[in-house]
């Protein structure tokens, strides 16, 4: 069992999909000689050559733009958003060419692309590179979206992301990169729309995503100290959504958290508590608490952006009021 | 001006009832006479109806035994304030107090921690506005269990109640639930002690520690059949006399004559009364009951058949009231009808005996040196020995078979 980083892990399946497939190919900004911005794609252009290694313009739109085309075309590129909040340039891209030429031509067309992108605060970027935009996208009838929180999911699910049909937006976090953990000696695709039940218990759900998913394990550890008993819920894919999974466990353990690190109102975790309240309805013993970033764009201040976005701390006060008690 | 429902007495020596449900809510338009709620006394389930006309302001008892004379109820006119004093654990009533901030809401926890209630604190406390707190899976639990949410208090935020205080309600309740559970054909069925199974356990227990004795007489009953035949010829609109009418009117006449087996053994003494107010044990769905024929001397056998007829129509949808069931001085208690020949029945306390009825068939009988078959049947008297010699009991029986034979004598 080889222990990779997060960033490795990426790496890894882009290098074992290019090996043995010539239609994948990689498209981005200083994705080449750099490396990326965050290293993901280093040395690939050593291996590959530039040719399927392609640094682009410091342009969104045409880097996806340029994608759908080969898509059509029958390649399986994989480009690269060196932030998600530049997803906005390409949003046109995206929204209303990547996500329906397959219904519109009656199904004459693919768009097998698959758009790698990061983001996420922890480090002070900002309020310009640090947000979490995927409620925007699992929006959109049309995508796939995935949120992989570990080296072993993200190895996994990107290769499902390559080898899927329909455009697939990865999201990636910045503070995820260096994460370490054994992952199968041979990649192994994991498929879409199954969430991974990434710790269990029995009193209440936490579904988190992302950096949440790590956040949460800490929250679980320390509430097990205080006797309540929690289930960690990571879906993985937030489009298609494993509703399946999330609810039976919620019938469970009665009780339910939604966290991820993006803005709480409007987020992707309303939805997921909006299918928690409908398929179980009565089997809920508490209001669900949907734990998020307050709603406020990120400051460049640690101490001020470590206020907004949620920590382990906030889940742990979301899963005792799910239960009833304070803590002490 | 509002009035206080007070729990009524509905019979000589009831001093409390158990409310078992409420038939109209809080906020209901009630009028006079309408039925209110159902009480469960030792003796029956009735409807007690309202006495007032008005709005049903406040339910103060929602279920459970009340002693005789405590407001359950108060009916007023809509917005009315109430003030009782049955529940002091009740949240105060809106316009007592202004509206809850929001902040305050928010120290609702707090609040309802320092409303933790003191001794009698068995009140719910998540009430608003009539509005019941409780999570859907407290909800889910209690209507599957047939438990009432508005008798358990919650311990949950802002007095929610949870599914943890579902699963700790009255164990009464959940014996009802582990009943509902089995699933394994052959499991043991739990049926829960209603009132009135407790009342005849009791009472028969009871009348097991009386000295009894038993005489049996058979009778020959073709003129007995011939007279009820008769009646059915030429009845008119009334209930279809039977045989056990016809044995009311007889036994009714023989008490007259043996006054000795008519009576109550009391500590007071022996009460011999004045007329034969004659008990029919009834097989009802809610179990045993023996409502009372009044006065059946005076009564011709048509009349009790009616009142017969009425009285176990009643008895069958349990709806027998109170009066039905009080003052009866004999019982007479039928097994004929499923082909039991001759039993004993348990006395019916303090009732000093009871008759016990077989089914009337074709025996054969030695009549002047020949073997003839004749239509018979075996009446059974149990007696209490305190209050009834056993040539008391044999005379009366005497009569009852000579009336029966010769039904003429009996008028």
């Amino acid at each position: 069992m080889p222990e990779l980083t997060y960033r490795e892990a990426v790496r890894d399946t882009l290098a074992t999909a290019m090996r043995q497939d010539s239609d994948v190919f990689l498209m981005g900004e200083d994705i080449a000689e750099m490396g990326g911005s965050m290293g993901v794609t280093h040395g690939l252009v050593d291996e590959f050559g530039p040719e399927r290694v392609r640094n682009t313009p410091i342009s969104e739109m045409a880097i996806v733009g340029a994608g759908i085309g080969a898509a059509m075309q029958g390649m399986r590129p994989v480009v690269e958003i060196m932030y998600e909040d530049f997803l906005t340039l390409s949003t046109e891209q995206i929204v209303n060419q990547a996500a329906k030429h397959r219904y519109m031509s009656g199904g004459q067309l693919k768009v097998p692309l698959t758009i790698r992108t990061q983001g996420g605060a922890g480090w002070s970027p900002g309020a310009q590179h640090a947000q979490q935009l995927e409620a925007w996208f699992v929006h959109i009838p049309g995508l796939k979206v995935i949120f992989p929180s570990t080296p072993t999911d993200v190895r996994g699910m990107l290769w499902s992301a390559i080898y899927d049909d329909n455009p697939v937006i990865v999201f990636e976090h910045r503070l995820l990169y260096p994460v370490k953990e054994d992952v199968p000696d041979k990649l192994e695709p994991i498929p879409f729309g199954e969430a991974r039940i990434v710790r269990e218990g029995e009193d209440v759900t936490v579904i988190a995503t992302g950096p949440m998913v790590h956040r949460s394990l800490e929250a679980a550890e320390e509430a097990g100290r205080n006797d309540v008993s929690v289930e960690v819920i990571d879906p993985r894919s937030l489009q298609p959504l494993d509703e399946e999974t999330l609810v039976a466990s919620v019938k469970k353990t009665n009780r339910c958290v939604v966290t991820h690190e993006a803005v709480t109102r409007m987020g992707f975790g309303a939805e997921v508590a909006s299918v928690i309240q409908y398929q179980a309805f009565d089997w809920l013993d508490a209001p669900i608490e949907r734990v998020g970033a307050k709603f406020a764009p990120l400051a460049f201040a640690p101490v001020m952006e470590q206020f907004l976005i949620p920590g382990s701390e906030d889940v742990l006060e979301g899963i005792y009021r799910t239960v009833g008690r304070n803590g002490d | 001006m509002a009035t206080e429902i007070k729990l009524p007495r509905l019979g000589q020596g009831m001093e409390s009832g158990t409310i078992v449900k409420w038939l109209k809510s809080e906020g209901d338009a009630v009028k006079k006479g309408e039925p209110l709620y159902e009480l469960d006394t030792d003796k029956v389930t009735q409807e007690v109806e309202a006495d007032a006309t008005g709005v049903l302001l406040k339910i103060a008892i929602q279920e459970g035994e009340v002693p005789v004379g405590q407001t359950v109820a108060v009916i007023g006119e809509q917005g009315e304030e109430v003030a009782i004093e049955v529940a002091p654990e009740e949240p105060q009533t809106e316009g007592s107090r202004a509206p809850a901030r929001d902040d305050e809401r928010e120290r609702g926890q707090e609040a309802s921690a320092q409303a933790e209630p003191s001794a009698s604190g068995s009140e719910p406390q998540s009430r608003s506005n009539g509005r019941i707190k409780a999570s859907p899976l407290a909800r889910r639990i209690a209507r599957e269990r047939g438990i009432e949410l508005s008798s358990i208090r919650g311990t949950g935020p802002d007095g929610r109640i949870v599914a943890e205080d579902v699963e700790r309600a009255p164990a009464e309740d959940q014996f009802v639930a582990q009943s509902h559970k089995l699933e394994v054909p052959g499991e043991i069925e739990i049926v829960p002690l209603t009132s009135i199974r407790k009342t005849i356990a009791r009472r028969l227990t009871e009348a097991w520690t009386v000295p009894v004795f038993q005489l049996t007489v058979d009778v020959e009953m073709t003129r007995a059949l011939a007279l009820r035949e008769q009646l059915v010829s030429r009845m008119g609109d009334g209930a279809k006399p039977t045989l056990s009418d016809v044995l009311t009117k007889i036994s009714a006449s023989a008490l007259m004559r043996n006054r000795a087996v008519n009576a109550h053994f009391d500590e007071e003494g022996i009460k011999r009364f004045p007329t034969a107010n004659v008990g029919i044990a009834v097989a009802a769905p809610q179990g045993l009951v023996v409502p009372v024929i009044q006065r059946a001397e005076s009564l011709s056998i048509q009349e009790i058949a009616d009142a017969r007829g009425e009285l176990v129509g009643r008895a069958r949808d349990n709806k027998l009231r109170q009066g039905d069931l009080d003052g009866g001085t004999f019982t007479i208690s039928n097994l004929g009808m499923f082909g039991v020949q001759q039993f004993i029945a348990v006395l019916n306390p303090p009732q000093a005996a009871i008759l016990a009825v077989g089914s009337v068939e074709d025996r054969p009988v030695a009549l002047g040196g020949e073997v003839v078959a004749r239509p018979m049947m075996s009446v059974t008297l149990t007696c209490d020995h305190r209050t009834v010699d056993g040539a008391d009991g044999a005379r009366f029986l005497e009569d009852v078979k000579a009336f029966l034979e010769e039904p003429g004598l009996a008028l």
